[in-house]
């Protein structure tokens, strides 16, 4: 920061003119944070009168801010901020005082300026810096007195503003499902907020890739889902997670909303209704496995979709296979829509025979792929009864493929200590 | 192969204590606390504490202390967390300070923020999250006050977070990421709760992070990142499945990420330090043994010699 160039800077009268920006445009939606030379090359705004032009620029609900003051105007806000915070804190300590109570109430025309400096200093200062944690606490400290919604709203506007900069911003992400917390228990509009939220989360997924805050907002809300919300929201996220193929996140949040649906379905009593339920869900875990695969043979190498085909697997054979040899089925009994673990095992091994080809490939993304298979079918034997090992084993025998698993394997501890290749090894 | 910059890491941390002018510094305020456990833990594991004025230091950290609630903020003045307290306590066990605490009133802020099914609240405004559990049960066992807490509730919890990959996240159905396994395993090993844990299968969950350039990452598909020598490594050092991956190769990436001129460790190579990486490269390089370093207790992170002072005094 070239601060020190500055020859005199007057910190609180750039906070002045900021926060008046930020008070006659409510709608601002994106701010940047720009160096001088930058801001001078954009078309002046109209109304540029009420603050200085080589430091701010407003223009279509869009802010930019000189790096230039950066320092100057945070120590300003810092300062007012501490000022009010201060005030605040006697106050409550005033009113619980008097009034015994735990959420006092403000009366006089100064407590409520009071207020309203609160939440236009925590603004300006939460722009500046989004995850000092205090400045959300005294915005929550006034609004929790009020809960009207209109505020409420404007709390979720400004994270959303925030977010769109600092998609990582935990007491951001932290500050939202507080205010959705709130709005939850009031009023009745969750619908309209999961929605609203899962097109945000995608927007900034969009932007800031892998961002597992963003994802874990999302995932925190499927309570507040409703079964066709569910559905939904498996479809949307079904395009979106094709189209970033090494976003775990997004396939993490598909794994909670078929997990859920798993869930519900095993938690109710087997009775005529459900079994309709069931039977969906059955079809949409094999659809889930069919375009698992698809996505697997179209990106070759890729740890997430592999990652995502271990969780399918495992689910299902705890809950869709039964196994003839024990003549136990290892989950409920769906109806005749069971498949038998010996045709499940068999096509999974169809998939690592299909992905250990690498003989004329000497490509990375190959080798990246054999070594992703072989493990998940070391992954998958942990999951099966351990009479099945035997013939697992034999299966791969036959198909002549523990040669080469066993030298995918050898940098790997974790893996050479499968039995399904100790035995080849002793047997040799 | 590369050394380790001792002296310059030294330099780099007592000069980030006096840069405190431009925008990056400022905005690091609000967890300067945290900084400070960061910064000092590294002096001592690279034998250096008595650098920094201690009595100064124990001054400001009580400064930070709200004395109507027994929480630390983050900074003079801030509002009080977990995620703060944890490190004034940190601080105050590394300069052998405990006793300018109220031990009584710290624990109970600690014990407070329990919740009915065990979880733990960062602070009064109710977030949850396993990382807040850390917190809490790391700080009660350093105070000696665990009988405080319903602590198989407070397992309990940790382990409803636990996912079918082995991992855990940071509430129930959490995508299993490496800073929060190494807060349920941390909380899990305090408490003697380990017997909950699959350790083969979230070692293989944890030594699938080593990337190829020898590094670790906290999650599929992400590059390595100095952090994670210490989330990743810990855990799997308490899990008893450290050989699951190639040390020397992790010993490389950490070192091939310093910056060998001014001092202090990035994210990754090439990148600008921050005193969040040296600490963590530096502890890292502790865990798996690198001479000249003071051990480190995997679970506490803490260097081994203040753990013991601890719990085997008297």
């Amino acid at each position: 920061m070239g601060g020190s160039s500055c020859f005199h800077v007057d910190g609180m009268m750039l906070l002045k003119q900021l926060e008046v920006i930020l008070e006659r445009d409510t709608l601002i939606n994106e701010i940047g944070f720009v160096h001088p030379s930058q801001l001078a090359t954009l078309d002046r705004s109209p109304d540029a009168t009420h603050y200085d032009e080589t430091a701010f620029w407003n223009k279509d609900h869009k802010l930019a801010i000189s790096t230039e003051i950066l320092q100057h105007l945070y120590r300003a806000v810092m300062q007012e901020y501490m000022n009010v915070k201060k005030r605040l804190e006697g106050l409550i300590k005033q009113s619980i005082g008097k009034y015994s109570s735990d959420s006092p109430t403000f009366g006089s025309d100064s407590d409520h300026l009071l207020e309203s400096e609160i939440l236009k200093h925590t603004m300006a200062l939460l722009i500046l810096n989004s995850d000092f944690g205090s400045a959300w606490n005294s915005r929550k400290m006034v609004i929790v007195r009020k809960a009207q919604l209109s505020l409420l709203m404007d709390e979720l506007h400004l994270c959303t503003l925030i977010l769109s900069y600092s998609p990582k911003s935990q007491c951001t992400w932290s500050h939202r499902r507080w205010v959705i917390e709130i709005i939850g228990e009031k009023f009745q509009i969750m619908h309209e907020i999961v929605g609203q939220d899962s097109e945000l989360v995608k927007q900034i997924a969009e932007k800031s890739k892998m961002n597992y805050r963003a994802w874990s907002h999302l995932c925190w809300l499927i309570p507040y889902m409703k079964g066709t919300q569910v559905i939904d929201e498996l479809n949307k996220s079904k395009k979106w997670s094709e189209l970033h193929i090494a976003d775990n996140c997004c396939f993490h949040f598909r794994r909670r909303l078929l997990f859920k649906m798993l869930e519900d379905i095993s938690a109710r009593e087997d009775d005529e209704s459900c079994i309709n339920q069931k039977i969906e869900v059955y079809f949409l875990w094999k659809e889930e496995l069919e375009w698992n695969e698809s996505l697997i043979s179209r990106y070759i190498g890729r740890e997430a979709l592999w990652l995502h085909r271990r969780f399918l697997s495992q689910c299902y054979i705890n809950y869709f296979t039964i196994d003839h040899e024990t003549c136990n089925s290892n989950g409920e009994d769906f109806h005749g829509i069971h498949s038998t673990l010996d045709d499940f095992l068999d096509k999974e091994l169809e998939l690592l025979l299909h992905s250990l080809d690498v003989t004329d490939n000497e490509f990375e993304d190959t080798q990246v792929q054999a070594q992703h298979a072989t493990s998940y079918i070391i992954w998958i034997s942990k999951q099966v009864p351990p009479h099945k090992h035997e013939k697992l084993q034999s299966r791969l025998q036959e198909m002549d493929l523990k040669p080469i698993m066993i030298k995918l394997c050898a940098d790997k501890p974790h893996l050479c200590v499968s039995p399904l290749l100790q035995d080849y090894n002793s047997n040799v | 192969m590369e050394k380790l910059e001792g002296e310059k890491h030294v330099k780099y941390i007592l000069s980030v204590e006096k840069r405190k002018d431009d925008f990056e510094s400022l905005v690091m305020d609000h967890l300067r606390i945290n900084g400070a456990y960061w910064g000092l833990t590294t002096l001592d594991l690279l034998h250096k504490l008595d650098c920094v004025d201690q009595e100064e230091a124990v001054s400001w950290v009580m400064q930070c202390y709200h004395e109507d609630c027994g929480g630390f903020g983050g900074n003079v003045g801030h509002d009080p967390h977990l995620l703060y307290t944890l490190s004034a306590v940190q601080i105050l066990v590394l300069f052998d300070k405990l006793d300018v605490l109220d031990v009584e009133k710290v624990s109970n802020y600690v014990s407070g923020l329990q919740n009915e099914d065990g979880s733990f609240s960062g602070d009064m405004w109710g977030e949850i999250d396993t990382r807040f559990s850390y917190c809490a049960i790391c700080c009660l066992s350093i105070l000696h006050r665990m009988d405080k807490i319903n602590v198989e509730k407070a397992v309990n919890y940790i382990v409803s977070c636990k996912n079918l990959d082995g991992g855990f996240g940071c509430t129930p159905g959490g995508e299993s990421h490496a800073g929060q396994i190494f807060c349920c395993i941390g909380a899990l090993a305090i408490t003697g709760s380990l017997h909950h844990v699959d350790k083969d299968l979230l070692g293989w969950w944890l030594c699938e992070r080593q990337c190829k350039d020898g590094g670790l990452n906290g999650r599929p598909e992400k590059f390595a990142d100095v952090c994670y020598s210490w989330w990743v490594l810990s855990s799997l050092i308490i899990i008893d499945r450290a050989h699951w991956i190639d040390k020397s190769k992790l010993i490389n990436f950490i070192l091939n990420c310093q910056d060998k001129e001014k001092g202090g460790i990035s994210d990754r190579p090439d990148n600008a330090v921050d005193v969040f990486h040296t600490y963590f490269g530096v502890a890292g390089l502790s865990l798996l043994e690198y001479p000249g370093l003071k051990p480190t207790d995997p679970a506490y992170a803490l260097p081994v010699d203040v753990v013991n002072r601890i719990f085997f005094r008297k």
